[in-house]
């Protein structure tokens, strides 16, 4: 998502990532249970996981988190005037890019003047399954983090 | 609830499902086309901000939600 958003940087789109709670807490990442070691978990991000967006932390009750339905790893559009355009389930570079480049042409289109409108859709996106990635992820959290989630999903 | 609950049951401790359930409701989160809700943010220097702030300052904004773990 980094590449992403230095690819579209100059076409007026912003973007940040959102530090919510540990979804997955261990001994190395445990849970939350003030601001300071938010900032501290969410500056490790930024350092050891290269995450280079500004990285913006939520208050420590999760308010938006909550707000905008508390999973773990979403990712939402908005435009300038605060309406979301986008909204996933999950993080995922192509259907993120897809959706940009959509209303990227819609901006352009509606600067040549063509009276476009709004309407809702619903799609089903799909992306690759990376287990071995998402353990090693777990693995930085610690080894209750991976016990916990064997335990819940059985593998 | 008070503040102090819910900032212990959503910082939860453990992954199981009484704990990470209760927080999952995508299917209800604000609506696409309609004003999104605005909340306070703090960037890593502490200071604060407001996820207005954030999408007023281009013609898209991109946020991704996450953590370490």
């Amino acid at each position: 998502m980094n590449d992403l958003a230095d690819k579209y940087a100059d076409q007026e789109v912003g973007s940040i990532f959102l530090y919510t709670h540990e979804a997955h807490p261990g001994e190395n990442y445990p849970h939350l249970t003030s601001m300071e070691q938010k900032f501290a978990h969410a500056r490790d991000l930024r350092d050891k996981l290269g995450v280079n967006r500004p990285i913006l932390v939520d208050a420590l009750d999760g308010a938006c988190h909550r707000a905008y339905g508390s999973m773990p790893n979403m990712t939402w559009i908005f435009n300038r005037t605060g309406k979301p355009l986008y909204k996933a389930a999950w993080t995922e570079y192509t259907s993120v890019e897809n959706a940009l480049q959509f209303f990227l042409d819609v901006a352009q289109r509606r600067k040549s003047g063509e009276p476009m409108v709004p309407f809702q859709v619903e799609r089903l996106d799909y992306r690759l399954s990376d287990r071995e990635g998402f353990y090693r992820g777990l693995e930085r959290s610690g080894p209750k983090a991976v016990q916990e989630f064997k335990e819940m999903f059985g593998r | 609830m008070k503040a102090s609950e819910l900032q212990k049951q959503y910082n939860y401790d453990a992954f199981v499902p009484e704990n990470v359930n209760r927080w999952i409701n995508f299917d209800s989160s604000p609506p696409l086309g309609e004003q999104a809700p605005d909340f306070p943010l703090w960037n890593l220097e502490e200071k604060t901000t407001r996820l207005s702030n954030i999408w007023s300052q281009n013609l898209y904004t991109v946020v991704e939600f996450g953590s370490f773990t």
